[in-house]
């Protein structure tokens, strides 16, 4: 049986997958996780999920964000707005600049652009 | 845990559902992420309004995707709140209908025009947002989490609301003069968004030791003031006198809180104001009239076997 596993670096951090381990039993999945993911890399705690617990949908199911136009959500649209006056709008900009810079990167990749 | 370990160990994403907290320190953060929860829900319903009233296609789309964001910042906040054991999402839903569901000042008063978007969408917004990033370092772990996410979409809400600012203020006379009429309604609410000083403020010592919260209300308050006034004179509105808002000597502003009312403050924070039983009125016929969904959704994963457990 396959078990997935997450690995959260430090406390607070998200859980992420790492990869996968071979166990009949989550006892043992935790000792090869932890064997396996965790001996050398820093570590505050693992998740092991069977894989079959897992539900996926993919991108040629799914039309995940960025594949319709969004540009009404880029105030930019109207006119200037600078957004450095205040450091927390002003990150949100700055990650939603980089996730639609991904997207479009993704899309021509793929060559939908 | 003890309340002391507790207050020891405080820190940004400290704490998780492993681990064993007090019963203090639990019901303290569910009061926090509900009322959070609620306001966002409330949030939305007010912003629904505006899709009627926004002068064009574009404003009509980007608004109806900041109310899709509202709610779906509350879906993620209730989870938050679960994980601490003391409400469910359901328990929550149905308090918020019965109007014993707390939320923020701001929501419950009624919007009829689009003048009043900015007040929201800039104001509001951006207060709310002050905030949320400080939330960021919450202790509670799935809170701070659900910040990442509320913060990354928040941002679009508080640019698009100084856009319509902007428009608003570049347009005729008779615009800027309602716009600034609007204002001098909402400006008294906006100061009040923070809440009580902190000398007032019931919650706010222990919230703070056990790092829930990390910035008072007034530290809120003040850096709000001083990133937003110069904002909104940037696009000539003007600063009403009351409530009064002074400078202090080290440069930072603060407001004089007499001029506040008080009264009316505390009538909402009790539910009781005539602006709360309309929209929680409004709120609660919504989620009757979406029992169905509710039901469809449990009656079918009872009866599916659901998902296998484990094997271990």
């Amino acid at each position: 049986m396959i078990w997935e596993v997450f690995r959260q670096e430090k406390p607070g951090d998200y859980h992420r997958h790492v990869g996968n381990v071979h166990a009949p039993d989550r006892e043992m999945a935790k000792l090869f996780a932890q064997i396996q993911h965790a001996r050398r890399m820093q570590t505050n705690s693992l998740w092991v999920v069977p894989q079959s617990e897992i539900g996926e949908v993919d991108a040629e199911e799914a039309a995940f964000g960025g594949r319709t136009d969004k540009s009404y959500r880029w105030a930019m649209t109207y006119n200037d707005i600078d957004a450095s006056f205040a450091k927390e709008v002003e990150d949100s900009e700055a990650e939603q600049r980089e996730a639609a810079k991904k997207r479009r990167e993704q899309l021509e990749s793929e060559g939908e652009a | 845990m003890d309340i002391e370990t507790v207050k020891e160990r405080a820190g940004p994403r400290q704490f998780g559902p492993s681990d064993d907290m007090p019963e203090e320190y639990r019901r303290a953060a569910t009061r926090m992420i509900q009322f959070h929860a609620n306001s966002e829900v409330m949030g939305g319903y007010l912003d629904k309004e505006f899709t009627r009233h926004a002068p064009s296609l574009d404003r009509k789309l980007a608004n109806t995707a900041k109310v899709q964001d509202e709610i779906g910042h509350a879906q993620l906040l209730y989870r938050a709140a679960e994980t601490l054991g003391v409400k469910t999402r359901e328990e929550m839903l149905d308090e918020l209908q019965n109007g014993e569901g707390k939320f923020l000042n701001c929501f419950h008063y009624p919007v009829d025009s689009w003048y009043e978007a900015p007040m929201i969408d800039f104001f509001v917004d951006g207060g709310a947002m002050r905030r949320q990033a400080t939330l960021k370092s919450t202790s509670w772990t799935p809170y701070a989490h659900a910040m990442d996410k509320v913060c990354f979409e928040e941002g679009f809400h508080v640019k698009h609301g100084e856009s319509i600012l902007r428009e608003l203020m570049r347009g005729s006379k008779a615009t800027r003069e309602r716009t600034q009429e609007t204002f001098e309604e909402w400006w008294p609410r906006i100061l009040q968004f923070f809440g009580p000083t902190n000398d007032e403020s019931t919650h706010n010592d222990f919230a703070q030791e056990v790092g829930l919260k990390t910035t008072s209300n007034d530290e809120l308050r003040n850096s709000f003031l001083n990133m937003y006034v110069p904002k909104a004179e940037k696009y000539g509105l003007e600063i009403p006198e009351y409530p009064r808002i002074f400078e202090r000597d080290d440069g930072t502003m603060a407001v004089r809180e007499e001029d506040l009312d008080w009264d009316e403050f505390w009538t909402i924070a009790k539910n009781d104001y005539e602006g709360s039983h309309e929209q929680i009125g409004s709120r609660a016929r919504r989620q009757e009239a979406v029992a169905w969904v509710r039901e469809s959704l449990d009656s079918w994963e009872g009866s599916a076997a659901g998902t296998p457990q484990a094997a271990d």
